[in-house]
């Protein structure tokens, strides 16, 4: 166990060292500086601008200092707004991004896998095919479809929502809803497909046969075994509803950390689009250390290490 | 008991046919001949693969057919709808001018005798005690209340709608700059097209050299291979995609390079997979004590076996390449404007959504019909090619 954690680390470790050369690089790799602009600078403005970013300093010593910062919790100042660092920006932004990504895992997770429950059980009759193309439609459907749909919908034609925020509660159905829409279709036929294959299986037969009431089979025997490659996917589900959050904090205009990393982009501050990028990237990393992790200990065939044949 | 009577020639042998014995009861079919078999009796499969030709076709050549470009400007129209319900103003000679009443962006428009939209009227003056607007149409003036959304004459007397008309100068109604929306979606569908099946063909190339190259050679080359996409696949790739875009300025090449560069693991996990079992087959042995190179083993015996996986796993990369490509372009990292995709056009259409929804059924219909198509028709050929289904 500790050998395989301390593995990971270290993967973890040098994927985190790579990703941070290639976001520095390839930041430093874009023509003109950050501050070139169209309007004229007297080169003494400019040089002491320069010089505030350490920006004269050679190549290889800002990416040194930068390397230093990240790995003391520094990301730096934001190049577009004086006196904010990236820090500021994340500290800021996370709540919101926080509380509507976790939401939409849950609704992944307490409607997805009922609904991929309740086709399996019935399948090939009405309620599964009614899952099974709500599923379909929701895998199609890009997120930023099913987005400004809602908000057309719900929001500025029923007006059952507002239309932006989410200072009211009502304000974080069409986020979490768009957010989650695509994964939880996902999640449905993941758990279908994965339930009717365990149900074939001989020890089901065996509990059926030795007189099992239908809910000990269900929750017991079948749903324990099936759920073990969805907590595979819960890894990349998490990953992807951060960067899913781009688009969906951009329509709704919440204050996230998705808008933040947009704004960087459209501002070209590259200190934020850096700093957000390693972030992202760490968030993610430990979020599918821990599936994996939790993997592990659920299922007792799998031993350590021994995961990649 | 009675003994039935049988016909004792029933009891003769049966004339042996040696030639019926190696008789084949159905026709030999190849791999192919099967997988095109199986794909065809898969009615949404077809229906999807009918819709993305029918797609490919109207990408292609309707630009060069179509009467409007995606760029040419006309802001003496923007934001016309495709139907709008006109209105007939009464004149003093006994007969009446028709006109349009666009709410969205508050102009008046006369209606030509052919029915097509004409000229614009300027607002004459504004009664600031009523809170209308009015309008001179012809010898009569028309007042227009924008809070409740109803037209009257300057006499008092309401105006009811007259019918509905087509647009016929813009079939599916302009944007927000007065350009032709059908064929900014004949345009944006080349583009997002274009960007697909090239990003596609270049993660195809990598993909298939990395992973058949890994799976072949094994050993220290493998192990090292792999863990090197262990790391790519650790590094969350939309944010790379997002950072490559940012450092080349945006454009149709750097949309291509940037997903194409990115999303291949997938495809060198499965070619490799394949390649560890097939290397081991007795063919390969057998080119190989023939003498054929390495090279020639890989591309000619070991890849040609693996193409029913390869071809799958395209027809997935396809729809997430076009769906990357509009979320960049959502976010504004895409094609720069004037040129159009379909997420360009999405965005675009959010911006504008309060008061000309219109403008976003298009794009947001067409992405979704061809995400499932490429779903459907994905699905179709993996269970078309997959053997294990064979019964």
């Amino acid at each position: 166990m500790i050998a395989y954690l301390a593995q990971r680390l270290a993967l973890m470790l040098a994927t985190l060292f790579a990703i941070i050369t290639l976001t520095f690089f390839l930041m430093h790799a874009v023509p003109g500086g950050p501050f070139v602009s169209d309007k004229m600078m007297a080169p003494e403005i400019a040089a002491a601008i320069n010089a505030k970013f350490h920006l004269d300093e050679p190549l290889w010593q800002q990416y040194l200092a930068y390397l230093g910062g990240v790995f003391t919790f520094d990301l730096g100042p934001s190049f577009k707004y004086p006196g904010m660092s990236v820090n500021q920006m994340i500290a800021s932004g996370l709540p919101t991004t926080a509380k509507v990504g976790l939401l939409a895992l849950l609704s992944v997770i307490a409607l997805g896998v009922p609904l991929g429950v309740v086709a399996a059980l019935n399948r090939n009759r009405w309620p599964d095919t009614a899952v099974m193309a709500i599923a379909t439609i929701g895998v199609a459907i890009p997120s930023y479809v099913i987005a400004t749909l809602a908000l057309y919908v719900f929001a500025m034609r029923l007006k059952l929502v507002p239309t932006f925020g989410i200072d009211d509660w009502r304000g974080y159905f069409l986020p979490v809803f768009a957010l989650s829409g695509f994964w939880l279709s996902y999640v449905a036929r993941l758990t279908r497909s994965s339930l009717i294959e365990t149900m074939l299986t001989d020890y089901m037969t065996t509990a059926r046969a030795k007189g099992l009431r239908p809910g000990q089979i269900l929750f017991k025997h079948g749903l324990r075994n099936s759920l073990i490659p969805l907590v595979t996917v819960i890894g990349p589900v998490a990953a992807n509803l951060l960067t899913g959050s781009f688009v969906i904090e951009q329509i709704f205009a919440l204050p996230g950390i998705g808008r933040h990393f947009v704004l960087a982009i459209t501002n070209r501050d590259y200190t934020a689009i850096m700093g957000i990028t390693i972030f992202y990237a760490v968030v993610l990393m430990v979020m599918i250390l821990l599936v994996d992790l939790a993997y592990l200990a659920l299922d007792p065939r799998i031993k350590f290490g021994a995961r990649h044949p | 008991m009675t003994d039935m009577p049988v016909d004792p020639a029933m009891w003769a042998p049966a004339p042996r046919d040696p030639a019926s014995l190696d008789r084949i009861a159905r026709p030999n079919l190849t791999y192919w001949q099967d997988a095109r078999a199986r794909l065809w009796r898969n009615r949404p499969a077809m229906a999807a693969f009918g819709f993305l030709i029918l797609l490919c076709l109207a990408a292609v050549f309707g630009p060069s057919v179509y009467s409007h470009n995606y760029y040419e400007q006309n802001l003496q129209y923007a934001n016309v709808p495709p139907a709008f319900p006109t209105y007939a103003v009464p004149q003093g000679d006994g007969s009446s001018q028709e006109i349009y009443f666009n709410f969205g962006s508050q102009k008046l428009y006369l209606i030509g005798a052919d029915g097509a939209l004409g000229d614009l009227v300027r607002s004459s003056r504004k009664d600031l005690m009523r809170k209308t607007q009015l309008y001179t149409v012809g010898d009569q003036q028309v007042a227009v209340d924008t809070a409740k959304s109803t037209l009257g004459l300057s006499d008092g007397k309401p105006l009811e709608p007259a019918g509905w008309r087509w647009n016929s100068l813009y079939p599916l109604g302009t944007d927000q700059l007065g350009r032709d929306e059908l064929a900014r979606q004949l345009y944006g569908a080349r583009i997002s097209l274009a960007v697909a099946l090239v990003a596609t063909l270049v993660n195809f190339t990598i993909g298939v050299l990395y992973g058949g190259i890994s799976g072949y050679l094994g050993g220290r080359v493998d192990m090292v291979m792999m863990r090197l996409i262990e790391i790519v696949s650790t590094i969350p790739l939309t944010l790379y995609v997002i950072l490559i875009m940012v450092t080349l300025a945006s454009g149709f090449s750097a949309v291509i390079l940037a997903i194409g560069t990115v999303y291949w693991v997938d495809m060198a996990r499965i070619v490799r997979g394949q390649m560890l079992v097939l290397k081991e087959q007795d063919y390969v042995a057998a080119a190989r004590s023939m003498g054929a190179s390495t090279w020639r083993i890989l591309t000619r015996h070991l890849l040609q076996n693996t193409v029913g996986p390869i071809l799958v796993t395209l027809t997935m990369l396809i729809p997430s390449a076009i769906f990357i490509e509009s979320f960049m372009s959502f976010i504004g990292l895409g094609v720069s404007p004037p040129e159009a995709s379909w997420g360009t056009l999405t965005s675009a259409a959010v911006e504008t959504l309060r008061t000309h929804p219109y403008q976003l059924a298009l794009p947001a219909g067409a992405i979704s019909l061809t995400m499932f198509a490429f779903n459907f028709l994905g699905d179709g050929l993996r269970d078309a090619l997959d053997p294990r289904l064979r019964s």
